[in-house]
């Protein structure tokens, strides 16, 4: 579907030459983006490959949860998800030994399978019980985890989960690793994005705008509330297997309520309304957690404050912004300064 | 055959009885009007029939086929498909955008078709149909305004575009011309009758504006309390003792639209 | 199970039954008023709890007094909620949510900045000793409980039913647009219900303090469950909250004697899933026209 045209572009050669630079842009800095992570894993130290590394799996998650919440489903399970398939992965890999490439797909069919036994009783609600009853289901499937002790080790979890290899090539070190988590992340987000952009897309984004009048044109709402919860799944189970590989043990406490909701302050920070917007807030948020380490026992209460007054003063995340800095950045100094007297005068009506 | 055939269709609330026992036939190619005094039972009506309630009993055939229990998009598969009485629209999505995206149900699409964007050419089809829909409509010149910039008239008329865009045989109008000022009535009304008369389509509508209703529809069925009170051509509505106690009885819109006299 | 367990059991029940439409009673009370939705609820029973903590165990006030003291406290942390994050929040109800979830973060953070994480804080029991019931022991720290939360439950029933307060608050939960029509101020409705759900969670964190380890995160399982009965209740529906946790009080004190805590929460989470899929709108809930 084609964007509005801006008409103040349209005419002089000028003009086209900006039009065509707009278009190529973004392409450019995604190619550079992609040829600095290339290169940077050889110059970096282990520890912050180590967090690259767990920053392309967690890309997958804010991605994938994004695409759940373009229909309007926020949930509270996607981290549980998650874990599915790391326990998928960890107990496959162990147990079946099948190796590295099949057993990640697999997480992900795991991670899938749960979730499609969630969206059954899901359906019949929607907006705040839809959060909360998927808190519920998540903390079933992860009490699940911390009682049965035979195969999923209970409270302790599972450990010695085999290192990964393709084909003979051993993985399991840093920079294999890095490079693999890389590559899925790339092929996952491209899935997730063309997804996004595709008719059906736009048909879970209708189902979020005004969901009886999808339904009455022909969107079957059910159909694909369970289709979009279900493919986020998926890529949730396939970033649990990564994480598994990548830990070489898991517990039920990497699946808990904590890290639900730093999912959900990548997402708010950033925004979920375009495909960017929550990875915006993954990368704001992951360089701010690391700014916090020395400040470790106060992060949850900066990070809660964080969210809460995003929610309040920023409700768009940060994505929202980005459409105003642009000609805000051109306008007189004068008329700044009235922007800014105008925005500090709403705040304090606000507050 | 009739199109549309309802047999002792009832819709309860707990103990209030919004359609009871209602036998309802509109035979291809009528424009049907529904009438009644408020709460008479005609949007319910409307709810039941597109699948957007389960009747409390009886049954609804389209063309033949039981459709009462399915849901709305099972029903406007088979070609029954309705628009609402408040402006419903996708607020974020272009004009254009709307109408194509009630062309799912013929579009499709699979999952991996959207991934790897193989249906690019039955995509071009269908921005094609639906650019000549709104033609039709006359909402063309403004394909790429965000609809909730639109106004009232061209909303509601690219309501009726949205349901032309899923390609029904049954086209269930709540109230079309509700809100609407005279020009934009009057240009509604003639684009009901060219849907009839050129593209076939059966109409079945709900309007409280009285000289539109009766100026459109050859046959009108009266409802009442839920119960279908007489049915007949405008003229003899409009005679009809019964009917014009069930209005008095309430709003009396007959007279406030100046009709009666 | 003899009858003495059978009867212990029972009471027990009861007991849970209590704590639980204390605690859910508030959580849809608020969200029947304008849709708001408290993920820091579970927190709110912790403040409860560390309140009776302090001023009994450590101050030496007596017991009941640290109780009554405890309720207002809470109630001021439900004010101040509603303030300052429901209020700005109120166009999306999952931002409300999404902004109690933050708080719940800030408030378990602040309890153990204040009072330390590791050893859970016990508090000494005021009540020892029990009642002997048939063959049944049943300590009295828990069987005052029972009337502390009947009295609680019907104080707020007097108050909803009785007064110009109450009733307009229902009024509000009815329909806020019409409420407003009729010179209701609804920020004060919605500051009314907050306080009213911080007071009734707060005492039964209070009432809870001496039986349970009080610890920072005691929040996390508390909250599970009220969602758990409020989603079986039918989300914005008191009565059916309270019916709701007394059936779900039943089923976990009956499963964690037979079995344990954890398959108790998990029965109940599929308790919840299956009312879900039979009875969608709650064992309450009716379809509207």
């Amino acid at each position: 579907m084609s964007a509005p045209s801006d008409p103040r572009t349209m005419g002089t050669v000028v003009d086209s030459r900006r039009e065509r630079l707009r278009r190529l842009g973004p392409w450019l800095v995604l190619g550079l983006t992609l040829a600095v992570l290339c290169v940077l894993p050889f110059e970096m130290r282990p520890y912050h490959r180590e967090m690259t590394m767990v920053f392309f799996i967690n890309l997958i998650m804010v991605t994938s949860y994004r695409l759940i919440t373009t229909t309007g489903d926020w949930s509270f399970a996607h981290i549980v998800l998650m874990g599915a398939g790391a326990y998928g992965a960890a107990l496959i890999a162990k147990h079946a030994g099948l190796p590295f490439g099949v057993v990640v797909p697999m997480a992900g069919i795991v991670a899938a399978l749960v979730g499609a036994a969630f969206i059954v009783p899901l359906l019949r609600t929607a907006g705040f019980g839809f959060f909360i009853a998927s808190f519920a289901f998540g903390e079933l499937v992860r009490l699940i985890w911390v009682k049965v002790q035979f195969p999923f080790g209970g409270a302790r979890g599972i450990i010695n989960i085999p290192s990964p290899e393709i084909l003979g090539l051993k993985l399991g070190s840093s920079i294999p690793y890095y490079f693999t988590c890389f590559i899925v992340a790339l092929i996952s987000l491209t899935i997730l994005y063309r997804i996004d952009k595709s008719r059906m897309g736009n048909a879970w984004k209708a189902i979020h705008g005004d969901e009886m009048l999808a339904e009455c044109v022909g969107i079957n709402v059910a159909h694909h509330r369970s289709f979009a919860f279900i493919t986020g799944a998926f890529f949730a189970g396939i970033a649990g297997g990564l994480l598994a590989f990548h830990m070489g043990a898991i517990d039920p406490r990497n699946f808990d309520l904590t890290q639900m909701v730093y999912l959900i302050i990548w997402v708010v920070v950033g925004g979920a309304v375009t495909f960017w917007g929550p990875i915006i807030g993954l990368i704001v948020v992951t360089i701010a957690f690391e700014w916090t380490r020395p400040l470790l026992e106060w992060r949850p209460l900066m990070f809660g404050a964080i969210l809460i007054l995003f929610l309040i003063f920023l409700p768009g995340g940060l994505e929202s912004l980005l459409p105003k800095i642009g000609p805000t950045l051109c306008r007189s100094p004068v008329e700044q300064l009235a922007r800014v007297r105008r925005w500090l005068t709403t705040f304090v009506a606000r507050t | 055959m009739a199109l549309l055939e309802t047999k002792g269709l009832s819709k309860h609330f707990g103990g209030l009885k919004a359609v009871s026992d209602l036998d309802l036939s509109v035979e291809e190619g009528e424009i049907r009007g529904i009438i009644g005094p408020n709460g008479a039972g005609k949007t319910t009506l409307f709810n039941v029939i597109s699948g957007t309630y389960k009747p409390t009993s009886g049954e609804v055939f389209l063309n033949g086929e039981r459709i009462s229990g399915l849901r709305p998009s099972r029903i406007a598969a088979k070609g029954g498909v309705r628009t609402f009485q408040r402006t419903a629209l996708f607020k974020d999505f272009t004009v254009l955008q709307n109408v194509s995206i009630a062309r799912h149900l013929l579009a499709n699409e699979s999952l991996l078709g959207a991934v790897f964007g193989t249906a690019r050419r039955m995509e071009k089809a269908h921005e094609a149909r639906a650019l000549e829909i709104l033609e039709f409509i006359g909402l063309a010149d403004i394909k790429n305004e965000l609809s909730h910039n639109l106004p009232h008239g061209h909303q509601r008329a690219l309501g009726v575009a949205m349901a032309l865009a899923t390609e029904p045989r049954l086209l269930m109008l709540d109230e079309p011309v509700a809100g609407m000022n005279p020009q934009e009535t009057a240009r509604m009304t003639e684009l009901i009758r060219k849907l009839r008369d050129e593209w076939k389509i059966t109409i079945l509508l709900v309007e409280h504006d009285m000289r539109t209703v009766m100026g459109l529809c050859e046959y009108i069925t009266v409802l009442n309390f839920g119960h279908k009170l007489t049915e007949g051509a405008p003229k003899e509505i409009v005679s009809n003792q019964e009917v014009i106690e069930a209005y008095l009885g309430s709003d009396n819109i007959l007279e406030d639209d100046g009709f009666a006299s | 199970m003899d009858s003495a367990t059978l009867i212990q059991t029972l009471l027990n029940s009861v007991v849970a039954s209590s704590i639980y439409a204390l605690v859910a009673v508030g959580l849809a009370l608020a969200f029947g008023v304008m849709k708001m939705a408290n993920f820091a609820h579970g927190e709110f029973f912790m403040v409860g709890a560390y309140c009776v903590y302090v001023l009994y165990g450590l101050l030496g006030l007596p017991f009941p007094l640290a109780v009554v003291l405890a309720v207002p406290i809470v109630a001021l942390l439900g004010l101040l909620t509603e303030r300052f994050i429901f209020r700005p929040t109120r166009r999306n109800v999952l931002a409300g949510f999404m902004a109690t979830a933050g708080l719940a973060f800030v408030l378990q953070v602040a309890a153990g900045r204040i009072w330390g994480v590791g050893i859970a804080k016990g508090v000494p029991t005021p009540y020892a000793g029990t009642a002997e019931i048939g063959d049944a022991n049943l300590g009295w720290q828990r069987l005052i409980i029972i009337p502390c939360a009947f009295a609680m439950l019907l104080a707020l029933r007097y108050f909803l039913y009785r007064t110009k307060f109450g009733k307009a608050l229902r009024a509000c939960a009815q329909d806020p647009e019409i409420a407003a029509l009729q010179g209701i101020r609804i920020n004060r409705m919605t500051a009314l219900a907050m306080a009213l759900a911080g007071a009734s969670a707060g005492l039964a964190g209070a009432l809870m303090a001496p039986i349970l380890p009080v610890t920072p995160y005691i929040g996390h399982g508390v909250v599970l469950i009220a969602f758990i009965v409020v989603i079986v209740g039918g989300m914005a529906s008191i009565e059916g909250a309270i019916i709701a946790a007394v059936l779900l009080g039943f089923i976990h004190t009956f499963v964690t004697t037979l079995a344990d805590n954890l398959i108790a929460t998990m029965v109940g989470v599929v308790f919840m899933a299956v009312t879900l899929i039979l009875r969608p709108k709650g064992i309450m809930g009716r379809e509207r026209a």
